[in-house]
């Protein structure tokens, strides 16, 4: 497409053709990702090879002191009167020793198997074996302790190349005192960034990387520590939850993320363009008692979400006040299906999410409305433009400019935004077309939760907990490269 | 920070192993003990009054918790070592909570003794294959037709419970899309679904006919009570409202004798017909029973099993029945002329009759079969031909037999 053909297009036009575009050039971009991956491998085996020919020459070319703190963790650094260093490189090793030799050796050894000592009975006492759960997960602490200590001993032989050429060129090295002293000054952001990191490392890192392993184990209810073992299967998790077969999860799965893109979809855009709508309808000249509108539309927000949705849920109910209230005065003869149709139950939902997204897309739109230059509309009434050509030419580009980004971020947590539908619908109706225990409404954090809570199936649950990170990743790399805000007009080549 | 957290887990692992070792004569740790919300206060009266009774545990600190009977098995399995050491819970979990390693075998000699006080039904629920794994506590996790008599005078079939609910403008609830009140019909047509459990809790085999001629009757069945003005799915009757008619158990009497006052009655449930033949609505017999974890230590174990064994028995099943009207296991409970005069006892003994004892089935089998039930529900075989219907009871089958896993 030729740049002017393109700057012919409406705004709207344009950004479908970016995302067509971006969606087009997914694939050579996956492509080329996966060949700087690879280039990113080779690039690390290369540095290895350097750095272990580096090893080999600093052994050989070092004095006695380097070639003891190969073996004695900052001897190299007493030696030549950096006590402080040498004293914490010792006493990490000594620790790492210690807690390899009396904790972690022990857990990383069965790490292949998981445990191999099943739980017995002694008469009728217990005597637990291993327990898989607390290997896996010591296990993954003691190999990050592992890369811990291989670089902390990289560096400690480091330190010794250094200091010999320091001390070579006449220089002195620096004091314990001085590198005290350095923690405050230029190295400060270390001492800044030390509790953060740590903390992000705990409690964010390992327990990803403990569940990602998850899904590569047959960790369910029949295997669940500390009474029974349980192992890893590789790749049979996914196998189960990607491919067809009744014992398998394939299309009860395609079935889930369909639904989640389109309540996805809709809970997104629907709420956008009303919200929007109904912010313009307010800040319309003319209309009376804004503040009271805005008020009343507020409150939803000032009740918490589960009690509302909790009320709302049985409001719709088979046996609720709607259907008491519609059969009382007999124009309907049955309850109305709104949660055990399928159809209704999802039309239900996102109706019903339409009330709660409203207000917060109001308040939004409001503060940006009333930032579009007046004398833009001013003009556009001049030019003889209509209400709707106002709306499609100033006020959408405008918002879509603005709010890109939120309609993304929104996106993404519609897709797993769990409230609405667990308290509504619960995730049903179910049906015996679907398979490990999920419904028509069920989104995949839904069905996620679930698995976990009801059915105890946590190996399943961490392949679905995969399966939404690459969901939301892709979408978020597709769109981001595509909204007005990221991909400007002054950009597009 | 790393060699702190280190250092922090194995005190812990060290200490968690001397606290293992205890004294060998009588106990006088921890017992914790779940059970339902409305037994808080009397489990810990009766516990006292145990504790009384034997010296040897007088020191013995006893924690109860409320967790309901539902919720129990659930978060034992999630937690084995972090859950009670006695806990109540409903039968259908039990073969599910043996296979995650949450319950201890009963003692020969208690087992002996469950086996003598309890009614055969009870003590078939709490065996997997020839070992008791659990203490009976009720024999009536069973339901029945609970009714107003002013708005419905002949309870006999289900056709006409519901036309008379629908002429006063009333409506009857009947949780069909649960795998548990459904049986009521299968089971009456003469379809069945059992599994085979080994000793170690595995369901190893199905025995279904659901895909015949009995299974189609009920599924019709099913089919006709769900497109009947009066019928509302569900079975909860604190949330349910205008009704007539509810198909539950006893654990909501009070709130229906406060719904219907005077006029509460219950009896055995109704019959259906299907195509002319005429089906009494059958359906599960379960019961309650007390669990006891596994335990490390002996002494512990001793304390629990005999604080278990006595929770189960006799006098605390009387004093249940007295609060909460919760149906006995125990014989000589039963037998007593206030339990005999009970009526809403009487209509469960009644419909006992027509039940199946409910044995063990997969956590799947609830959700497939609330699949079933929401597809009857939902209209979706409203115009299907016997033969549409036959193929999907295959599938439900199928599906059935696929959850059994031959060892």
């Amino acid at each position: 497409m030729a740049d002017l053909h393109y700057l012919s297009l409406s705004k709207g036009q344009r950004f479908l053709h970016r995302l067509s575009r971006s969606i087009r050039q997914l694939p050579g971009r996956l492509a080329q990702g996966v060949k700087s991956l690879a280039l990113a491998v080779a690039r690390i085996f290369v540095g290895i090879g350097r750095d272990l020919a580096d090893l080999a020459t600093t052994f050989l070319q070092g004095d006695w002191k380097t070639k003891t703190s190969y073996f004695i963790m900052g001897f190299g650094s007493i030696a030549r009167g950096q006590v402080l260093r040498g004293l914490l490189f010792f006493l990490f090793q000594v620790v790492f020793l210690l807690y390899m030799l009396f904790f972690g050796g022990a857990y990383l050894a069965k790490w292949g198997t998981l445990g191999d000592v099943e739980t017995t009975r002694v008469g009728r006492r217990t005597v637990y074996g291993d327990n898989s759960f607390l290997i896996l997960l010591y296990g993954v602490l003691t190999l990050f302790f592992v890369l811990a200590f291989l670089y902390t001993w990289r560096a400690n032989v480091k330190q010794n190349k250094i200091a010999e050429q320091i001390l070579k060129s006449g220089k002195k090295l620096k004091s314990g005192k001085q590198d005290v002293a350095a923690l405050a000054d230029n190295q400060f952001h270390k001492t800044l960034l030390a509790l953060p990191t740590m903390g992000i490392f705990l409690f964010t890192v390992v327990p990803i990387v403990f569940m990602i392993l998850v899904a590569f184990t047959n960790y369910d209810y029949t295997h669940q520590p500390p009474g029974k073992l349980f192992t890893w299967v590789g790749l049979d998790n996914f196998r189960t939850m990607l491919s067809a077969g009744s014992a398998n999860y394939g299309s009860t799965f395609s079935q889930v993320l369909l639904w989640t893109l389109i309540w996805a979809f809709f809970a997104t855009f629907l709420n956008y363009f009303l919200g929007m709508l109904v912010a313009i309808m307010i800040n319309k000249k003319g209309i009376r008692l804004k503040k009271m509108w805005r008020t009343i539309l507020v409150m939803t927000i000032a009740i918490p979400q589960f009690v509302s949705l909790l009320y709302v849920s049985k409001m719709f109910a088979a046996d609720g006040i709607i259907n008491s209230y519609l059969m009382q005065w007999g124009w309907i003869s049955k309850p109305l299906p709104f949660w055990q149709d399928p159809i209704w139950a999802r039309v239900t939902i996102i109706v019903i999410n339409i009330w709660i997204g409203i207000p917060y897309m109001m308040l939004i739109a409001t503060g940006i409305l009333m930032n579009i230059p007046a004398d833009l509309y001013e003009s556009a009434r001049i030019d003889g433009a209509n209400a709707v050509q106002m709306y499609g030419k100033i006020t959408l580009p405008y918002m879509l400019f603005v709010t890109g980004p939120y309609l993304l971020t929104s996106f993404i947590g519609n897709i797993n935004n769990f409230n609405v539908i667990f308290l509504l619908s619960g995730g049903g109706p179910m049906s015996m077309e679907l398979g490990g225990n999920a419904g028509y409404t069920d989104l995949l954090i839904t069905w996620l939760y679930k698995m976990t809570v009801n059915n105890t199936d946590y190996k399943m649950a961490a392949v679905i907990g995969i399966i939404v990170f690459v969901v939301t990743a892709v979408i978020n790399v597709v769109v981001y490269n595509a909204i007005p805000s990221v991909k400007n007009e002054e950009d597009f080549q | 920070m790393k060699k702190l957290f280190a250092l922090v887990l194995s005190l812990a692992l060290m200490l968690s192993l001397f606290g293992m070792a205890a004294s060998a004569e009588g106990f006088s740790g921890d017992v914790k003990i779940w059970v339902a919300d409305n037994m808080v206060e009397l489990t810990r009266a009766k516990a006292e009054e145990f504790k009384a009774a034997h010296p040897e545990y007088a020191n013995m600190n006893v924690l109860i918790e409320a967790v309901g009977e539902g919720d129990s098995a659930t978060n034992m399995i999630t937690d084995v070592e972090g859950g009670a050491d006695i806990f109540g819970f409903a039968q259908d979990q039990l073969a599910r909570l043996v296979a995650a390693g949450a319950l201890v075998e009963l003692s020969p000699e208690n087992a002996e003794i469950v086996k003598a006080e309890n009614d055969g039904g009870s003590v078939a629920a709490v065996t997997l294959g020839d070992v008791l794994y659990a203490y009976p506590m009720t024999s009536d996790n069973g339901y029945f037709l609970n009714y107003d008599k002013s708005v419905i005078t002949d309870p006999s079939t289900l056709e006409g419970v519901l036309d008379q609910a629908h002429a006063a403008g009333k409506k009857v609830y009947f949780q069909i899309n649960n795998g548990w009140y459904q049986t009521a019909f299968f089971f009456g047509t003469g379809a069945t679904v059992t599994y085979d459990v080994d000793n170690a809790g595995n369901l190893v085999k199905a025995n279904i006919n659901y895909a015949s001629p009995e299974g189609v009757a009920a599924l019709k069945g099913m089919i006709n009570l769900a497109k009947h003005p009066a019928f509302v799915n569900g079975s909860d009757a604190p949330s349910a409202s205008n009704y007539a008619a509810i198909v539950v158990g006893t654990w909501n009497r009070e709130t229906i004798a406060a719904e219907f006052g005077e006029n509460y009655a219950a009896t055995k449930l109704p019959t259906f017909t299907v195509d002319g033949v005429t089906y009494q609505l059958s359906g599960f017999g379960g019961f309650k029973m007390l669990g006891v974890k596994p335990q490390v230590d002996d002494a512990k174990l001793a304390a629990v099993d005999a604080l278990a064994l006595y929770l189960a028995g006799e006098e605390v099943q009387q004093a249940r029945y007295e609060q909460s009207g919760w149906g006995p296991s125990n014989l000589k409970v039963q037998q007593s002329e206030a339990v005999k005069a009970d009526f809403v006892l009487s209509a469960l003994a009644e419909q006992l009759n027509f039940a199946l004892g409910q044995g063990q089935y997969p956590n799947d089998y609830w959700s497939t079969a609330q699949g079933l039930g929401d597809d009857v529900i939902a209209g979706k075989f409203n115009d299907y031909t016997d033969e549409q219907l036959m193929e999907e009871l295959v599938k439900f089958q199928d599906i059935l037999i696929s959850l059994a896993n031959p060892q």
